[in-house]
C-alpha cells in the first residue's frame, strides 16, 4: 500500500518538474527553430515546430535590414567597458572600506546602504538629464557614465575582501609594499572567484540593458542590441521568421557565456542573496 | 597604525565621485523637478500642480492599479512554484545541476528577445498556445490585442521570467539546511509531507520573506516586460499601463517631465516604504 502511494507521488513530482521544465526551455528552442523557417511555416495551423530546410539565409537577411553587427559592437564595447571600469572602481573602493580607517567610514557606509535601496527607475530620467545636459546623447560616453561604479558590487567585493585575513595585509605593509601594490598582487588574485563572478554579472546586465540605452541614444548607429532588436521588431512587421532569428542573434551569445560559467554565475547569485 | 588613514578617501574617490553625480543628485533633482512645470530646458517653479496632475489622472490611477493586481498575482504565484519546484529537484530527483541549470536560463536571457517569442506564442491566429487550447477544446481568445487579457498575459510572462532567481535562490537556501534535521525526523518516521511541512518551509521563512519583497520591488518597477509583450506599447488601448510606463510615457512622449518626477517620487516612497517594512519583517524572522 505504503510502496504503491509513493510512485503515485514519483509521477507527480516527474510530471510537474517535466512540465516546468518544457515551459522554461520551450521558448528558447522555438526562438532558435522559428528564426530558421519560412515565413508559410511560422504561420500554418497548426504550428510548424521542425522547418523543412533550415534556412540559414533569414541571418542574412536580417544583416542586411538593420545594422546588427553595429548593435553588437556597441552592446560589446559598452557592456566591457561598464564592467572593466566598475571592477577597478569596486575594488578600490572595497579595499579601503575594508583594510583602511579613517574619519567619516560609518558616514560613508550609511550612505552606501540608503542608496541600495534607492530604485534605478528613480534615477534614471533625471540621469538623461544630466547627460542630455553634458551633450552626451547618442555616445558611448553617455551610454556607460552613469554605470562606472556600483555600491552592490562593491560590497560584493568586501565580502570577499574580508575573507581575507587582516594580518596579511599588516605583513605585506611591514614588508614595505605600498596599498597599490597589496591590492593588485594580493587582494585580487586571492579574490578572483569573486572577481570573475562580479565581471560575468556586470557584463550579462550590460548586455541585456534596455531602459537606459532607450533613452539616451536615437540614432541607429548608437543603438545596443536589444533596442535595435525593439526597433526591428516593430520595422520588420509580419516577418515573424526574422524577428526569431534576431532574437536569437541577442540571447545565443548570452546563453553560450552562461553554460560556460554556470557555476560562477548561479553561486554569484545566490550570494548577493546571502548579504542582503 | 594610524587611525585616521586620508588615503581612503582617494581609493574612494571615483566610488564616491560617481555615486554622487549619478545617484545622489539624480534623487535630489527629481523632487526638486516634481514641483516644476514646462519641458526639460525651460522648467519653472509650480507648486504642487503635477501632484494633483497625477492624484486626479485617471490614467494614473490605471497605471497604479494594473501594477498592483501585477505584482500580487504575478508574485505569490511565481513564489509558490518555485517553492515546490526547488523542493522537488532538491529533494525527489538527480541530476539537482543540471535542472538547476536549466531553470535559471530566463536569468540571463534578454526580456526584449523572449517577449519577441511570447508574442509569437501568444498570437491569436498562428499562436502556439491557441493551438494547445482548440486541441483540449478550450476557448482562444486573442492573448495580446484583447484589452481585458493584456494584463493576464503580461502576468503569465512575468510569471515566467521570475522562476528562475527564484528557484535559484531558494535551491541555495535549501542546501544551507542542517541535513542532521532531516536525519532525526527520518529516525522518528516522519513522512516526506511532514518533513516538508514541519523542517522544510519553517527554515525557508526568512528566504521567502527575502524573495517576496525582492519580488514584490521589482514588480513595482515592471516595464521592459510591458514594452517586449506589447511590441513597444502599453498594450491596446494602454490597457497594460505601468507605473514606470507611465512615468516614461509623460518624460519621453508628452515630454511633462514635472508630471513624470511627481509618479516617480510617489514610486519612490512606496518602494522605500516596502523596503522598511522587510527591514523590519526580516529582523522579526530572524530573532
Amino acid at each position: 500500500m505504503k510502496k504503491k502511494k509513493l510512485r503515485w507521488g514519483m509521477i507527480f513530482v516527474y510530471l510537474f518538474i517535466g512540465i516546468f521544465g518544457i515551459i522554461t526551455v520551450f521558448p528558447f528552442i522555438y526562438m532558435i527553430l522559428g528564426g530558421l523557417m519560412s515565413y508559410q511555416e511560422t504561420t500554418t495551423i497548426p504550428p510548424t515546430l521542425i522547418p523543412k530546410t533550415l534556412r540559414w539565409s533569414n541571418y542574412q537577411k536580417v544583416f542586411e535590414q538593420a545594422p546588427f553587427a553595429r548593435y553588437f559592437l556597441n552592446t560589446f564595447i559598452t557592456a566591457a567597458t561598464t564592467t572593466i571600469v566598475t571592477l577597478f572602481t569596486s575594488i578600490l573602493g572595497a579595499f579601503a572600506m575594508t583594510n583602511l580607517k579613517f574619519k567619516g567610514k560609518g558616514f560613508i557606509q550609511l550612505i552606501f546602504l540608503s542608496l541600495l535601496m534607492v530604485p534605478g527607475e528613480a534615477i534614471i530620467f533625471t540621469n538623461y538629464n544630466t547627460i542630455a545636459h553634458l551633450g552626451l546623447l547618442n555616445t558611448y560616453l553617455g551610454l556607460v557614465l552613469p554605470f562606472l561604479t556600483s555600491i552592490f558590487y562593491m560590497y560584493y567585493l568586501q565580502s570577499y575582501f574580508t575573507a581575507i585575513s587582516p594580518t596579511i595585509y599588516k605583513a605585506a605593509m611591514i614588508d614595505g609594499a605600498s596599498d597599490w601594490e597589496y591590492i593588485w598582487k594580493i587582494l585580487v588574485p586571492m579574490s578572483k572567484g569573486g572577481l570573475i563572478t562580479v565581471a560575468l554579472l556586470s557584463f550579462i546586465s550590460g548586455w541585456n540593458s534596455f531602459l537606459w540605452p532607450l533613452l539616451v541614444t536615437n540614432e541607429d548607429k548608437m543603438r545596443l542590441l536589444n533596442n535595435g532588436l525593439a526597433a526591428f521588431a516593430s520595422d520588420a512587421g509580419a516577418q515573424t521568421q526574422l524577428q526569431l532569428a534576431a532574437a536569437t542573434l541577442t540571447v545565443v551569445p548570452v546563453l553560450i557565456v552562461y553554460f560556460i560559467f554556470r557555476k560562477q554565475i548561479i553561486r554569484g547569485v545566490v550570494r548577493n542573496d546571502l548579504k542582503a | 597604525m594610524k587611525d585616521n588613514q586620508k588615503k581612503a578617501w582617494l581609493f574612494l574617490a571615483p566610488a564616491i565621485i560617481c555615486v554622487t553625480v549619478f545617484s545622489i543628485w539624480p534623487i535630489l533633482r527629481a523632487f526638486t523637478m516634481s514641483f516644476q512645470g514646462g519641458p526639460l530646458i525651460d522648467l519653472q517653479f509650480n507648486g504642487l500642480s503635477n501632484y494633483q496632475y497625477i492624484f486626479s489622472d485617471p490614467e494614473f490611477w490605471r497605471a497604479i492599479m494594473n501594477t498592483a493586481i501585477y505584482s500580487f498575482l504575478a508574485v505569490p504565484i511565481a513564489l509558490i512554484i518555485s517553492v515546490v519546484l526547488a523542493w522537488f529537484i532538491f529533494s525527489k530527483i538527480k541530476h539537482t545541476a543540471f535542472f538547476e541549470t536549466m531553470f535559471f536560463m530566463p536569468y540571463v536571457t534578454s526580456t526584449i528577445a523572449i517577449g519577441i517569442v511570447f508574442r509569437y506564442i501568444f498570437n491569436g491566429e498562428y499562436g502556439l498556445l491557441n493551438f494547445l487550447l482548440k486541441l483540449v477544446h478550450l476557448p482562444q481568445p486573442d492573448w495580446l490585442d484583447n484589452p481585458s487579457l493584456s494584463l493576464v498575459s503580461l502576468i503569465i510572462f512575468g510569471i515566467w521570467s521570475s522562476l528562475a532567481f527564484n528557484i535559484v535562490i531558494l535551491m541555495g537556501a535549501l542546501r544551507n539546511i542542517e541535513p542532521n534535521y532531516y536525519v532525526l525526523a527520518d529516525m522518528y518516521g516522519a513522512t516526506s509531507r511532514e518533513k516538508f511541512w514541519r523542517i522544510t518551509v519553517p527554515q525557508l521563512v526568512p528566504t521567502l520573506a527575502f524573495l517576496l519583497t525582492v519580488n514584490l520591488i521589482g514588480a513595482f518597477k515592471i516595464y521592459t516586460q510591458v514594452y517586449a509583450l506589447f511590441n513597444g506599447q502599453a498594450g491596446v488601448g494602454n490597457s497594460a499601463m505601468t507605473a514606470v510606463y507611465y512615468i516614461y510615457n509623460k518624460f519621453q512622449i508628452v515630454g511633462t517631465p514635472g508630471v513624470a518626477m511627481a509618479a516617480t517620487v510617489v514610486l519612490f516612497l512606496f518602494i522605500l516604504f516596502v523596503t522598511f517594512l522587510q527591514r523590519k519583517l526580516m529582523k522579526k524572522v530572524n530573532s
